[in-house]
C-alpha cells in the first residue's frame, strides 16, 4: 500500500483553491445551510406555475379526452411521444456521468456526477408523464402491469416493444433512484452532524439512515457503487434501445433501421450532456460552486457533446446513405421527398443544424473554454434534439401509403404545448427542491480526490514530476 | 440498545498520519473497534485486516434469480397459460424475450444489492447510533479501540498521542444501534447519559 | 536494470517463420486443390479468393484497432495504459504490410479475377439486368472501389506512421517537454475522425456488406467495427502477457491487465448488444429483402457457427470474464483472448462465406474446407507477430518521457 498521492500536472486540478476537507465541507453545505436567495424563490416560483399550468393542461385532456390535442389520422404519436424520447434521452446523462463515466476512470465525474443523476431521476420522472397521458383512458393505466385479473387470464403482450418499455423505464427509474440514494446517504451524514436547528436534526438524521462512516460500511458503499455502475451501464443503454424498439420493430419505412438502437443511445447522451451544462453552469454560478464544477468539467463535457454529436451524425448520414443504397422505394420516398423536403424539411433541417453542424465548433479549445457560448450552444443542442424525435416520429407518418390518407399538417394545441411546458415545471420544481435541500456535489467523492486533484495538492507535486522515471519507479512501483 | 463497552477515541487529521497508527496499535495488539472517515480512504480495509465484502456475489445471485424469474414466467404464460398467435411468431419467441429478461435481472441485482447493503450496515430511517465525534462525517478520521478489562487507557491515549492523534478521548457507549431520532438526545440508561 | 529493449528470441522467430510457412504451404496447396486459375465461378475460385478476402481484412482491422485503441486513450487523457502504450504502436505498425497485402487481394479480386460469385456488382452485364444492383451503381462499381479502398488504407498508414514518429521523438527528447504529447493529441483526433468515417461506416460497405450485395443494414458497420474492436483488444494483451512472460514491461502488472480485461468483458457485451440488436430488429419485422441475409445463416451448413458464435464471443466471456480474479490472472485473459480472437475470426468468416459461395453447389460443403481457411490465418499470424515483434525491438518498451508515464507506473484499480 503506497501512501502516494500523485496526478500528472498536465491534468487540470479539478478542485480550485486552497481547500482542506473541512473547507470542502463548509463549501458545499453553505447553499443547504443558509437561506434561499430571491433567485432561488423567483425560479421556484415560475416552476410551480408551469407545473400547475400543466396540470391544468393534463385536466383537460383527461376530462375531454384526446381531441384536445391536435393528433390525427396517421399522426397518432405527435408532441406527446416527442416529448417521452426527449425527457428519456435527457434522463441518460446522469446514469452515463455516473456509471460508464465512473468504469472509464474519468475522474472530472466526481464534481457533476450528484446534480447530473438528480436531473437524470427528474427527467424520467417527467419522461413518464407522456405514455401514461396519451393512453386516454389514464385510469386503466394499470392494465400494463402484469398480472392475470379480472380481464380474464389475459396477459400483456410480453413480445412488444411499448411492454419492454415499461419495464426498462420503471426499472431505470429504480435503479437510478438507489445509485442515486445510497450515495447521498453519506452527504446527509454531514448535513446531519452540522445540523443546528431541531427540524434539521430530525430531517437529516431521518435521511442519512444512521450512517456513521465506519470503514466496514465505506468498504460494502464502495463495492455497490461499483456493481450499481456495472449494472447501470448496460442498463441506460438498453433505456434508449428499447426506446428505439418502438420504431424498429415496425415496418414504417424511417422507423425500421437496424442502427436505431447504439445511434438512439448516442444522441441520448448527447442531449443529456447539453441538459447537464445548461443546469451546472447555472448552479455553479448561482451557488458560487466554480472551484468545484471548474472550466476542466465544463471543456470535458464539451469534448463529449461533440464526440457524441458527431456520432449521430454519422447515424444520420448512413441512414440518409442506405435509403438510396437499400433500393426500397418508400425508405427512399421517406427520407428525400418527406423528410429532407417536404412540409416539414424545416424541421429536418433544424435538427442537423442544431444537432451535427453547430457542435463541431467545439472542436475549437477556446470556444470549449466559453461559459457563455457553450451555455448558448447546451440549448440549441437540446432543440436539435427535440427536432430529431420530431422529425423521426411525425415526418414518417404524416404521409401514409395512399395519399388519402394524407394527413393534414400538424400543429400542436395550447393543451398539448402547455403538458410539455408542465413537464418543465416538474423537472425544474424538482431540481430547485433537490439544490436546496440537498448537497448539489458528492461531498464524499470530492475528499477522496482532493489530495490527488485538489490545485493546492497538484503544485507539490512539480517535485515529483521532475524525479527521473527510474527514481520515481524505484520509489513507489508496487511489487507484483 | 444492548450492552454498553468503554473505548478510547483517537482523532486523526491526515491519512498519512493515520495509518502508521492503525499499524502500531494494531502491532501493539489492542483491538481496532473501527475507524470512521468522512470518505472513503484506500486500504483502510486492508490496513485493518477486514475480508473483502461479499456483496457483489449477493448482487450475482439476485441477478440470476431475475433472470430466471423473468424467462420462467414468460414461457409459462405464452406457451401454456394462454397461448396467442402474435404477429405469426412461435409461443416461444426467444428474441422478444431479451429485454424484459434483461431488465429484470438488473432490477433483482439492484434492489437486492441495496437491500442487503442497508441490511448488513443496519442502515434504515430513524435508525440512530453512538457517533463518537461529530466531525467524523466532516475532516476527522476516528479511530475507536475497545477496552477490556486489561487495557490500560492511559498507555493507549499516550500512544496515540504520540502518533500524531489530534484529539483523544475515553467514552463509554452502547455496542450497535437503536431506533432513535436525531433531534432527541438518548437516554439509554437512568443513571448514566452517553456524551454525545 | 529493467529490460526495456524488446529482442525476438530465436524461439519467437521460428514460430513466426513457422506459421508464415504453414500459411505458403496451404496458400500452394489452395493452389493446387481449388484450381484458382480454373472456371471463373468455379466453388474453388470461389473460396480462394474468399478465404484471402477474409483473412486480409480481418487482419488488418483487428491491429488498425490498435491505433484506435492509442487514439481513444489519448483523447480521454487515460494515463493508466502508457506504460505498455509501445505494444498496440508496434501491433498498429502491421498496418504497412497488412494494408499493402489487403490492398493486392482486394483489387487483385476486383480487377484481376473473372470471378463475380463474392462481388456481384462487378458484373457488368449482371447489373445491368438486376433492378436493385442497378440502382447502386453509383456506389458499387469498380473505380469507386479502388479508389476508396486506397485512399483509407493509405490515411491509415499515413497517421500511424506520423504517430509513430513523434511517439519516437518524444522519448529523444527531453523529460518533461509536453510539446510531443499535444502533437499526438492532434494525430489521433485526426484518427478517430477518420476510424468514424471508414471503419464506423464506409469501409465495412464497401469491403463486406457488398458481398450480399442486395442486402442491407444500417448497423453493419458499427458491428464489424465492435467484432473487430474486441479482437484487436485481445491481441494487444496476447501481446503484452507475452512480453511480461520474458521479462518485460516492468512496469506493466495485473492492475494493467485488469484494466485490458475489462475493456475485453465490456466490449464483449457491447458487440452482443449489436449482434442482439441486427438480429432481433430483422427476425421481428420480417421483412425479406432483409431476412434473407440470415436465412443461409441460421439455416444448412452454417448454423452450427452462427450459434457457436454466440457462445464463444458472448457466453465464454461473460461467465470467464466477469470475476474480477479472472481478469487479473495471466493464464486466464491469455486463454479468453485465444478464444475472442478466433471466435471473430469465426464472426468474420460467417459474415463472408455464406454470401460469396450461396448459389454454389458445393457451398453447402464449404466447411469441410475450414483446413484451407485456418492455414492462410496462421499465415498471418506468422507475419503479425514477426512484424509487430519487429516493431518493438525498434523502440523501448517505456515511453519514459510521456507525461502520463508515472501515473502508469502506480496505477492501480
Amino acid at each position: 500500500m503506497s501512501l502516494l498521492k500523485y496526478e500528472s500536472t498536465l491534468r487540470e486540478p479539478l478542485v480550485d483553491g486552497e481547500k482542506t476537507y473541512h473547507q470542502v465541507t463548509e463549501d458545499i453545505c453553505r447553499p443547504v445551510e443558509e437561506k434561499a436567495n430571491t433567485g432561488w424563490k423567483i425560479g421556484f416560483t415560475i416552476s410551480v406555475a408551469l407545473l400547475l399550468f400543466g396540470v391544468y393542461s393534463v385536466y383537460r385532456e383527461v376530462t375531454y379526452g384526446i381531441g384536445q390535442w391536435n393528433l390525427n389520422k396517421t399522426i397518432g404519436w405527435g408532441w406527446d411521444i416527442t416529448n417521452f424520447v426527449w425527457w428519456v434521452g435527457i434522463g441518460h446523462a446522469g446514469t452515463l456521468i455516473s456509471a460508464i463515466l465512473l468504469l472509464f476512470r474519468q475522474g472530472w465525474r466526481t464534481g457533476v456526477n450528484r446534480a447530473a443523476e438528480a436531473m437524470t431521476i427528474f427527467a424520467v420522472m417527467c419522461a413518464g408523464q407522456f405514455p401514461i397521458f396519451h393512453m386516454g383512458r389514464v385510469w386503466d393505466a394499470f392494465f400494463v402491469l402484469p398480472y392475470a385479473n379480472s380481464r380474464g387470464p389475459l396477459w400483456v403482450n410480453f413480445a412488444s416493444p411499448l411492454l419492454w418499455d415499461v419495464f426498462a423505464i420503471s426499472t431505470y427509474f429504480t435503479v437510478s433512484l438507489l445509485f442515486w440514494y445510497s450515495g447521498l446517504i453519506p452527504d446527509f451524514a454531514t448535513i446531519r452532524d452540522r445540523a443546528k436547528t431541531k427540524a434539521r436534526k430530525l430531517w437529516y438524521g431521518v435521511v442519512s439512515f444512521g450512517w456513521t462512516g465506519s470503514t466496514k460500511h465505506w468498504q460494502r458503499h464502495e463495492s455497490l457503487s461499483l456493481v450499481l455502475a456495472g449494472l447501470s451501464t448496460p442498463l441506460v443503454l438498453s433505456v434508449h434501445t428499447i426506446v428505439s424498439f418502438d420504431f424498429a420493430t415496425s415496418v414504417v419505412p424511417g422507423w425500421h433501421t437496424t442502427i436505431f438502437p447504439p445511434y438512439f443511445v448516442a444522441g441520448a447522451i448527447f442531449s443529456g450532456f447539453a441538459m447537464v451544462q445548461t443546469l451546472m453552469l447555472v448552479t455553479r454560478k448561482v451557488m458560487k460552486l466554480d472551484d468545484y464544477i471548474t472550466l476542466g468539467h465544463i471543456e470535458a463535457m464539451n469534448k463529449v457533446i461533440v464526440l457524441t454529436g458527431s456520432i449521430v451524425g454519422i447515424a444520420y448520414l448512413t441512414e440518409l446513405f442506405m435509403a438510396w443504397y437499400g433500393g426500397s422505394k418508400f425508405e427512399f420516398d421517406a427520407f428525400y421527398k418527406y423528410r429532407i423536403a417536404g412540409p416539414y424539411g424545416w424541421s429536418y433541417w433544424t435538427m442537423m443544424t442544431c444537432n451535427v453542424i453547430s457542435p463541431q465548433l467545439f472542436w475549437s479549445k477556446k470556444l470549449r473554454r466559453n461559459v457563455a457560448f457553450t451555455f448558448i450552444m447546451s440549448i440549441v443542442v437540446n432543440i436539435g434534439m427535440w427536432f430529431e424525435r420530431f422529425v423521426i416520429i411525425v415526418t414518417s407518418v404524416y404521409r401514409d401509403y395512399i395519399p388519402s390518407s394524407w394527413s393534414v399538417y400538424y400543429r400542436p394545441t395550447i393543451w398539448e404545448v402547455g403538458f410539455y411546458l408542465g413537464t418543465f415545471g416538474l423537472f425544474f420544481t424538482c431540481y430547485f427542491l433537490f439544490s436546496k435541500f440537498a448537497p448539489v456535489i458528492a461531498i464524499a467523492e470530492i475528499k477522496h480526490v482532493l489530495k490527488t486533484s485538489g490545485e493546492s495538492f497538484k503544485e507539490k507535486m512539480d517535485v515529483i514530476e521532475k524525479e527521473s522515471v527510474e527514481h520515481f519507479a524505484h520509489e513507489h512501483a508496487h511489487a507484483h | 440498545m444492548g450492552q454498553v463497552k468503554k473505548y478510547v477515541v483517537g482523532c486523526f487529521d491526515d491519512e498519512n498520519v493515520l495509518f502508521p497508527a492503525v499499524k502500531k496499535v494494531r502491532a501493539a495488539g489492542y483491538k481496532i473497534q473501527d475507524v470512521y472517515t468522512p470518505m472513503p480512504v484506500h486500504g483502510l480495509d486492508h490496513a485493518l485486516g477486514m475480508r473483502e465484502t461479499s456483496l457483489h456475489t449477493a448482487g450475482f445471485i439476485y441477478g440470476i434469480t431475475g433472470t430466471t424469474t423473468a424467462l420462467t414466467c414468460m414461457s409459462w404464460i405464452f406457451t401454456s397459460d394462454w397461448p396467442l398467435n402474435i404477429g405469426g411468431k412461435p409461443h416461444l419467441p426467444l428474441p422478444a424475450f431479451i429485454p424484459i429478461t434483461f431488465e429484470l435481472t438488473v432490477l433483482f441485482a439492484a434492489v437486492g444489492m441495496v437491500l442487503t447493503f442497508c441490511y448488513l450496515c443496519q442502515l434504515a430511517p430513524f435508525v440512530k447510533k453512538h457517533h463518537f465525534h461529530e466531525r467524523a462525517t466532516d475532516d476527522l478520521m476516528v479511530m475507536v479501540i475497545e477496552c477490556t478489562a486489561k487495557t490500560n487507557e492511559e498507555e493507549v491515549k499516550a500512544m496515540l498521542n504520540s502518533n500524531g492523534a489530534v484529539e483523544v478521548n475515553v467514552q463509554e457507549a452502547p455496542v450497535g444501534w437503536w431506533l432513535g431520532r436525531y433531534d432527541r438526545p438518548s437516554k439509554l440508561f437512568k443513571t448514566r447519559e452517553v456524551a454525545y | 536494470m529493467i529490460k526495456e529493449q524488446f529482442e525476438m528470441t530465436g524461439r519467437y522467430k521460428q514460430w513466426a517463420y513457422a506459421l508464415m510457412g504453414v500459411g505458403v504451404l496451404a496458400l500452394v496447396l489452395g493452389f493446387v486443390f481449388l484450381k484458382p486459375t480454373g472456371d471463373a465461378n468455379s466453388f474453388g475460385v470461389t473460396k480462394f479468393w474468399a478465404v484471402l478476402m477474409h483473412n486480409s481484412i480481418f487482419f488488418l482491422l483487428i491491429t488498425i484497432a490498435s491505433m484506435f485503441f492509442i487514439s481513444a486513450t489519448t483523447m480521454a487523457m487515460g494515463g493508466w495504459q502508457t506504460a505498455m502504450r509501445r505494444v498496440p504502436e508496434a501491433i498498429s505498425g502491421f498496418v504497412y504490410i497488412g494494408g499493402a497485402i489487403a490492398l493486392v487481394v482486394l483489387l487483385g479480386y476486383v480487377f484481376g479475377s473473372q470471378n463475380t460469385a463474392i462481388y456481384h456488382w462487378k458484373d457488368a452485364e449482371h447489373v445491368a439486368h438486376d433492378k436493385v444492383l442497378n440502382g447502386k451503381k453509383g456506389f458499387l462499381n469498380p473505380t469507386f472501389y479502388s479508389i476508396a479502398t486506397i485512399l483509407v488504407i493509405g490515411t491509415w498508414i499515413a497517421l500511424r506512421h506520423w504517430y509513430r514518429k513523434v511517439s519516437l521523438a518524444e522519448d529523444a527528447g527531453e523529460q518533461g517537454d509536453r510539446s510531443y504529447f499535444w502533437k499526438t493529441i492532434v494525430i489521433c483526433a485526426a484518427f478517430i475522425v477518420v476510424y468514424g468515417l471508414t471503419v464506423g461506416s464506409t469501409t465495412p460497405w464497401l469491403w463486406l456488406m457488398s458481398i450480399d450485395a442486395h442486402w442491407f443494414s444500417t448497423m453493419y458497420s458499427w458491428y464489424t467495427f465492435a467484432s473487430s474492436w474486441v479482437a484487436g483488444l485481445s491481441l494487444i494483451m496476447l501481446f503484452i502477457v507475452y512480453l511480461k512472460n520474458q521479462g518485460y514491461l516492468e512496469y506493466v502488472n495485473e492492475e494493467h491487465i485488469h484494466d485490458v480485461g475489462k475493456f475485453m468483458f465490456a466490449f464483449s457485451i457491447f458487440w452482443t448488444y449489436l449482434w442482439f440488436s441486427q438480429y432481433m430488429l430483422i427476425w421481428y419485422s420480417n421483412q425479406p429483402e432483409e431476412t434473407v441475409y440470415f436465412q443461409p445463416r441460421l439455416k444448412g451448413p452454417y448454423s452450427g457457427i452462427f450459434y457457436l458464435n454466440l457462445i464463444i464471443n458472448f457466453v465464454a466471456p461473460i461467465l470467464i470474464l466477469m470475476k474480477r480474479s479472472a481478469k487479473r490472472n495471466y493464464a486466464t485473459v491469455t486463454f479468453m483472448s485465444v478464444v475472442l480472437i478466433f471466435g471473430h475470426w469465426l464472426d468474420f468468416y460467417q459474415m463472408i462465406m455464406p454470401g460469396s459461395l450461396k448459389g454454389d453447389e458445393n457451398g453447402g460443403n464449404s466447411i469441410g474446407l475450414f483446413l484451407f481457411d485456418m492455414g492462410v490465418a496462421a499465415g498471418f499470424i506468422g507475419l503479425v507477430m514477426l512484424v509487430a515483434g519487429n516493431k518493438l525491438t525498434k523502440a523501448s518498451l517505456l515511453p519514459k518521457n510521456h507525461p502520463f508515464v508515472k501515473e502508469s507506473i502506480v496505477h492501480h484499480t
